[in-house]
């Protein structure tokens, strides 16, 4: 079993002895990164702190180095990621510092992905993610998205007000495996359980998993509507992309 | 605690206007500082949205019926947070009947301090005319009978719908030296709105300024908006109501420094550890549940709510924030219901 000192990055070690704080987690992260090369480490650290300059020089860097892109992605990037999400899911830091640090990933990202594709490196899924029609709520929904883009998946962020045909028409064009759905007002809620009628009204619903999120929806509501997944937080997003994923 | 026989009955105006001092008063008084406007109240005065928010007498007609239909002790004709916002020139989304209009922040006016510019005829602009109008008529129809709240929103709020929510927090985070300047433009127009509203006749503002913990930690209203909100006090002279929805209790000792006559809390906080937080330095309005209780629970549920929020010694009760347009007028009702009842059962109020 790995120890902390087995960590080369101290910020990486701190972050983990200062923020984290559930034993699994905890157990998760020391394992991760003790694994993990210390330049795969200076590029979480660098993420994790928001600083997206920082991010992008390395990210080259690594390139230049010869290290692979899936591994900068997965050990740099996405560890870092991980971090940040359990940070915000404690309120240890707050909407204006994981925005830096996703504008961070997509600097790393700007160099990761054109490789990936040429590579044929495939996503592990396709995600359609909208909020749902009358509501333009969409911090917690674009918050999702970045977890889900840094867990490996390939994300079409339909924005808010969503409609019915504007979810069809994207189900069609980009063949999605899961469409997410995002509302934050009881008035706009049950319009993700009018969206799955109108999927099925267009023979679409059985070819891609529904899961949905945002404060006032609970796991109950979910299941009334048809939805396949539920998730409380962006964390939880991740986890219940990847059980879709894999269904 | 003050008891109920040195005080004489009051007008629901007299009631409002002594808690959001802090003085004795017959019976806690029930207020909306942000809205509640439903679909069954606008059929029922023929006000429906979104008319109800660009028509001044539709305006004062469903904002009165929360005195008359509902028994409350103040009217609120601002149901929503966009009207400054359009004045500004935002792009805008007025929606229908069953829906808030709303702001489309994911298309921005402004980018930059310069960029901010309070237009010359912002105070003549419908959007800002039909609120004035809707105040006077609110006036003239109830005379002092009832307190009239106004609505300007403050520059953070200003900031998400002219910026965008995202550049404009990712821009606290990088510049917050900028991110200053540009709060202190933009306040131009809360206070501008606040000053015309006094001169139409409000007894009160509420001031949504949306640095919720939500989104940002306790430590950035300190460092971006204590002091200004403290300027307001001074600046427009009404009693201000500050609203901030969602958790709010790591802020709430900075928020009673202010100087702001009351905060406006949400079901996030309870009403102990809010009172805890704020002691006697600041009024509290709040805190009845709107998606859980108002909106899907019964009469009874939002009546335990609203004991919760009497016993602890909460100034002003009513919902926490805008409620869903879909609430049932039967849970309104009994907000002021329940809190005469408890007044009858124990004789004094706080
Ligand atoms: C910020 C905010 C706004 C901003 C929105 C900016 C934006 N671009 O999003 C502004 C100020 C513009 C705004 C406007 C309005 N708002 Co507002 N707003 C909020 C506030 C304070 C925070 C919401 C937020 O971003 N939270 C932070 C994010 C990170 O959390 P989240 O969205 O829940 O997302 C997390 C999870 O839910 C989950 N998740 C989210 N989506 C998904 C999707 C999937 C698939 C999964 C698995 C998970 C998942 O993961 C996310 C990350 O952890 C809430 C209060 C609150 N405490 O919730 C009110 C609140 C949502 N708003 C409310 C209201 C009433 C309004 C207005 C109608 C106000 C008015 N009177 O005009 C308008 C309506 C606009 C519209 N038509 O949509 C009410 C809704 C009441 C109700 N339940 O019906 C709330 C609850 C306030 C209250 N206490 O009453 N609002
Ligand atoms: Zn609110």
């Amino acid at each position: 079993m790995a120890e902390l000192s087995d960590i080369a990055n101290e910020f990486i070690r701190q972050e983990i002895e200062e923020y984290l704080e559930r034993p699994t987690e905890i157990e998760r992260n020391i394992e991760l990164f003790a694994r993990v090369r210390p330049a795969m480490q200076d590029i979480a650290a660098a993420l994790i702190e928001g600083e997206d300059d920082v991010v992008d020089r390395l990210t080259q860097q690594a390139l230049a180095d010869g290290i692979e892109a899936l591994e900068i992605m997965d050990d740099g990037l996405i560890a870092g990621m991980g971090i940040v999400g359990i940070k915000f899911r404690e309120a240890m830091i707050f909407v204006p510092e994981v925005l830096a640090c996703a504008r961070a990933m997509k600097a790393g990202m700007n160099y990761i992905e054109p490789i990936l594709s040429d590579s044929g490196v495939e996503p592990i899924a396709k995600v359609l993610m909208g909020t749902v029609k009358g509501d333009l709520h969409d911090i917690g929904k674009n918050l999702c998205i970045m977890m889900l883009r840094g867990s490996g998946f390939e994300v079409v962020d339909l924005g808010v007000d969503t409609s019915d045909d504007d979810f069809i028409d994207a189900i069609e064009e980009h063949q999605p495996g899961i469409v997410g759905m995002s509302a934050l007002l009881t008035t706009t809620m049950p319009n993700m359980g009018k969206a799955i009628e109108a999927f099925i009204d267009a023979d679409v619903r059985d070819d891609v998993m529904v899961m949905v999120g945002g404060a006032p929806v609970t796991q109950d509501f979910a299941d009334d509507m048809g939805a396949d997944g539920y998730g409380k937080d962006a964390l939880a997003c991740v986890e219940v992309a990847k059980k879709l994923a894999s269904a | 605690m003050n008891q109920t026989s040195p005080v004489k009955a009051m007008t629901s105006r007299e009631r409002v206007l002594a808690a959001l001092r802090r003085e004795p008063v017959d019976r806690t008084p029930v207020v909306n500082p942000t809205s509640v406007a439903t679909v069954e109240l606008m059929d029922l005065v023929d006000a429906p949205f979104p008319h109800a928010n660009r028509d001044a007498a539709a305006m004062a007609r469903l904002a009165a019926t929360s005195y008359t239909e509902l028994g409350f002790d103040s009217v609120m004709p601002v149901f929503s947070i966009i009207q400054e916002s359009s004045a500004l020139g935002c792009k805008m989304q007025w929606e229908q009947k069953d829906n808030w209009p709303t702001v489309r922040m994911s298309e921005p006016i402004w980018q930059d301090v310069d960029d901010i510019r309070i237009p010359n005829d912002y105070l003549s602009h419908p959007d800002i005319v039909c609120v004035l109008d809707a105040i006077r008529l609110l006036r003239k129809e109830f005379g002092n009978d009832v307190a009239i709240i106004g609505k300007t929103m403050g520059p953070w709020s200003l900031g998400y719908h002219c910026f965008g929510v995202e550049p404009f927090l990712l821009m606290s985070l990088d510049d917050p030296g900028k991110t200053m300047q540009c709060l202190e433009r933009m306040k131009e127009a809360t206070v501008q709105f606040g000053l015309a509203q006094i001169d139409a006749g409000v007894d009160a503002l509420t001031v949504p300024d949306h640095a919720t913990g939500d989104l940002v930690s306790g430590e950035y209203y300190k460092r971006f908006l204590m002091d200004m909100h403290s300027e307001f006090v001074d600046a427009i002279p009404v009693p201000l109501i500050l609203h901030i929805c969602g958790r709010t209790v790591d802020r709430m000792d900075y928020i009673a420094q202010t100087g702001m006559a009351a905060f406006h809390f949400d079901s996030k906080n309870t009403p102990c550890e809010s009172k805890e937080a704020v002691g006697d330095r600041i009024s509290l309005v709040g805190n009845i549940n709107n998606p859980e209780t108002l909106f899907s629970k019964d009469p009874a549920d939002v009546r335990r709510e609203v004991i919760q929020n009497l016993e602890s010694g909460i100034q002003m009760v009513g919902p926490e924030c805008a409620i869903p347009l879909q609430t049932r007028i039967e849970n309104l009702v009994e907000i002021p219901k329940a809190v005469r009842h408890w007044h009858d059962h124990h004789g004094h109020s706080h």
